[in-house]
């Protein structure tokens, strides 16, 4: 075994990039056009960088044209303020809108496709709470690429860092970050291709390693996104602020949980329960199907709870329908075609002729490992680690505060890259550090454990049942009891699956051992997601606690939690920054504590 | 309509320990509407955690799940039970992974390998073009981009690059030669010349026997042939 177990000779570099999808790769493009010839390493863990989960995103990126005589970076902001029910810290949000547009044309200039119109200029379209004059009036404020806008922005940032000479580590994982007087100075990557681990020594440690939600049962984030960096933060004693806060998305397609988009309810689609009683009446008698997303999330939910909802046999899940058989054909061939296509394609069903079932889906994780707005990784409210960055999903500066809007999550990653990789190069001209001497040895115990286990447990059984069991009491809905089960229920499973025996045994491409690997990662973020959400006893934007309906100002702040050992945490307060409010200028009364009313 | 199949997996085993190769049966009941990746986890779940097989987002948009189904390439994540049996006239199946790169461990292929011939194309704009207007974007009108942008969907997930004639033997393939043709027609890029050179190459486009296969099996519905005609016609 312990031949098993030794770093193959280490890696020097400048930067380690841990994520190589839209945000690590924009950092290492900004890095390299400013500062030729620098030596960045980016690991990913799916088989290549152009299959990051960033090529997912369909809808587009939110960004005030400069030229537009209408629309305002100011009124961008109001959005992002009053979406994040209070709780973005406006001076990440006065800088990621300020800096928009300036990265749509980057990306453009580099060979994005952006749709057009007929003038050869950037189309643009709408989005749920984009707004002009601070809710007055409908902003067209996204531009897109077709209903591929994240696979535009892939191809172009994994084609700018490969120009500028990255040099990248496929199907890699990091498994332990490496300290030294009280700064990041490199880590401990398992390549899973060779079966090695390596040591890295790196000026600058950037994590960009996407979300986690594969907590849940249903998801729309990729197999992969399974809260790794987020898990070996906590695993290194820093905090992560506002797990709680996670977007679900009101109808995902149930198995596959891809996005059924709010089009289909805006052209007139109906959700009917299992005795077809189109039920939204009952939750919103005038809004009905047009409710906004939480709440129609909260609603299908009880129906579901209820007793009202179907369960599909083959996924086993339940779900309710969505009736667009009444529709005309030119809203099927026009207006739907793309989501009507994903219901063929992933269900078999045609909707012009059956009921579609659709669920809540697990969709953004707006909490993660807490930044400044520069992207440097906080160790408690007012101090940072130096060498340690954080940029995307799995970072939290926080612009979408506890409700991210539409478009604002890829906006979020590119900006965010472009500020970690201007901080980085700042940064590493001061510094190089040797590894410590104790490098890897945590990573061995826990990796050596995991092949030495004899008991018979079923790490794929518990991993779904963990999913589910986080989906029915810590997902659209949360009251105390609820969160108390989850939390017994994972000190269960904790233990369960130390003892776990692996089948596969060599290190070489083990699915299995990355899936106990990863599973243990599921259950340390699963456990800070619900304990932040049994001590956060209100309900603000994603966050939903039945027992506590209301928004409450003593929550007016961020949570850090941090959880060294497995289920006991340490909670700390952040204040919210409102220095947009503060600065008393014109329209700060918008960005006080307002109301999230639409 | 059938609720549930009894499927018979036959898949293709490889061991990067003992480098040895065989193929498993697996016996499995499936719901109608799985897809290949669930029955895929539903084996790992009852049958067999040591079997490897790779994907990523399950949408079919990024193509890490390409295997060779019954002899044809094929992305697992969309490929419907139901629609599986009725396509192929049989509920067994033999499942190998994609022969462009060389099998890490049962189903999952160094992909990193296969994409050696996409960086071969610079999969980037190589010297940009001048654009009259600094600082803002280029105008482009969507007649220009309409020509090619059809091919901007692909997801190099290397299916016609496994199932062409062609490719095995010295050429750099079909995925490989749109991504450079997309570039050439984009009005930003410049460097067409040093583009073509390699696209008419020993390794380029004339390798290309037309047998449309990549067309045929691309699961974008991409009309990949049509595109490496253009290239073979000049017509750009």
């Amino acid at each position: 075994m312990e031949k098993m177990f030794k770093l193959s000779s280490g890696i020097q570099c400048d930067v380690l990039i841990v994520g190589a999808g839209g945000a690590g790769l924009r950092c290492a493009a900004h890095i390299l056009e400013k500062r030729p010839g620098t030596k960045i390493i980016a690991v990913t863990k799916v088989s290549h960088p152009q299959k990051s989960h960033t090529s997912t995103a369909q809808g587009g990126l939110a960004a005030v044209d400069p030229n537009d005589i209408v629309d305002k970076p100011i009124y961008h902001m109001f959005d992002t303020w009053k979406g994040s029910d209070c709780m973005a810290d406006q001076s990440v949000v006065r800088k990621i809108v300020d800096a928009a547009w300036e990265e749509i044309v980057w990306l453009e200039n580099r060979g994005m496709h952006f749709t057009r119109d007929e003038e050869g200029r950037l189309s643009k379209r709408t989005f749920g709470g984009h707004t002009v004059r601070f809710g007055e009036g409908t902003a067209f404020r996204a531009v897109f690429e077709a209903d591929r806008t994240g696979k535009g922005i892939m191809d172009n940032v994994w084609g700018e860092a490969l120009k500028g000479g990255v040099t990248f580590l496929d199907q890699t994982i990091l498994t332990e970050l490496l300290f030294k007087n009280g700064c990041c100075v490199g880590a401990v990557l398992f390549m899973e291709k060779k079966g090695e681990f390596v040591g890295v020594s790196a000026k600058a440690v950037v994590l960009a390693t996407g979300g986690c939600g594969q907590v849940f049962r249903v998801t729309t984030n990729c197999r992969q996104n399974t809260g790794d960096a987020h898990a070996v933060v906590l695993q290194a004693g820093l905090p992560l602020m506002d797990m709680e806060a996670v977007q679900f998305h009101p109808t995902g397609i149930v198995g596959p949980g891809i996005l059924a988009s709010e089009t289909l309810r805006s052209v007139g689609g109906i959700l009917r329960n299992k005795d077809l009683e189109p039920f939204m009446a009952k939750y919103a008698p005038k809004m009905k199907e047009m409710a906004p997303r939480d709440l129609v999330a909260r609603a299908i939910e009880t129906e579901i709870r209820e007793g009202r909802g179907i369960l599909n046999p083959d996924h086993n899940i339940e779900h309710v329908w969505i009736d667009l058989r009444h529709l005309s054909d030119y809203v099927h061939e026009v207006q739907i075609p793309e989501v009507s296509g994903f219901f063929k394609q992933f269900m078999n069903l045609n909707p012009r002729t059956h009921l579609c079932p659709v669920r809540p889906s697990n969709h953004y994780q707006m909490g993660g490992i807490p930044t400044n707005s520069f992207g440097e990784v906080q160790k408690s409210p007012d101090t940072i680690i130096f060498g340690l960055y954080a940029a995307g999903e799995c970072g939290c500066a926080s612009f979408h505060g506890f409700n991210r809007l539409g478009t604002n999550s890829i906006l979020e990653l590119i900006t965010m890259g472009r500020f970690v990789g201007e901080r980085v190069l700042q940064y590493m001209e001061e510094r190089a550090e040797s590894l410590p001497a104790d490098a890897g040895d945590r990573t061995f115990s826990q990796f050596a454990e995991y092949l030495e286990n004899k008991n018979e447990e079923n790490i794929e059984q518990i991993r779904e049942e963990m999913r589910r069991m986080m989906t029915e009491n810590v997902g659209v809905f949360r009251t105390e009891e609820g969160l108390n089960t989850a939390i017994r229920a994972l000190y269960a499973w904790k233990e369960r699956v130390r003892s776990a025996a692996l089948r596969c045994r060599g290190l070489q491409m083990n699915q299995e051992l990355v899936q106990r690997w990863e599973l243990d990662n599921l259950l340390s973020v699963s456990m800070v997601i619900a304990q932040g959400a049994l001590r956060r006893r209100e309900s603000r934007g994603g966050h939903a606690r039945i027992d506590f309906p209301l928004r409450r100002d003593e929550f007016n702040c961020h949570t850090l939690a941090y959880m060294t050992d497995f289920g006991k945490i340490r909670f700390a307060d952040q204040r919210v920054d409102m220095s947009i409010y503060e600065a008393k200028g014109e329209n700060f009364e918008k960005f006080g504590m307002i109301e999230r009313k639409y | 309509m059938k609720e549930s199949y009894s499927l018979v997996f036959n898949i293709k085993r490889y061991d990067p320990e003992t480098r040895k190769s065989w193929f498993q049966e697996y016996r499995i009941e499936a719901g109608r509407i799985l897809r290949f990746t669930d029955v895929l986890r539903k084996i790992n779940k009852e049958l067999d955690p040591t079997l490897s097989w790779n994907s990523s987002c399950e949408h079919a948009q990024c193509g890490s799940c390409s295997v060779v189904i019954n002899g044809r390439p094929m992305l697992a994540c969309e490929l419907l039970v139901e629609n599986a049996v009725e396509y192929f006239g049989t509920t067994t199946f033999r499942i190998e992974p994609i022969t462009v790169a060389p099998a890490l461990r049962d189903l999952v292929v160094d992909l990193e390998k296969a994409y050696d011939r996409v960086h071969r194309i610079r999969p980037f704009v190589i010297n940009p073009s001048r654009n009259p207007n600094q600082g803002q974007e280029y105008r482009i009108s969507p007649r220009v981009m309409e020509r090619y942008l059809e091919a901007t969907r692909c997801i190099n997930c290397f299916c016609c690059a496994t199932a062409c004639i062609s490719s095995h033997k010295g050429f750099i393939g079909p995925n490989a030669v749109i991504a450079s043709l997309v570039r050439i027609m984009d009005p930003r890029e410049d460097a067409t010349e040093e583009r073509l050179k390699l696209l008419y190459s020993n390794e380029g486009v004339y390798r290309c026997h037309t047998s449309m296969a990549c067309s045929n099996v691309c699961p974008k519905n991409i009309d990949v042939a049509h595109f490496i005609g253009m290239v073979k016609d000049g017509d750009f």
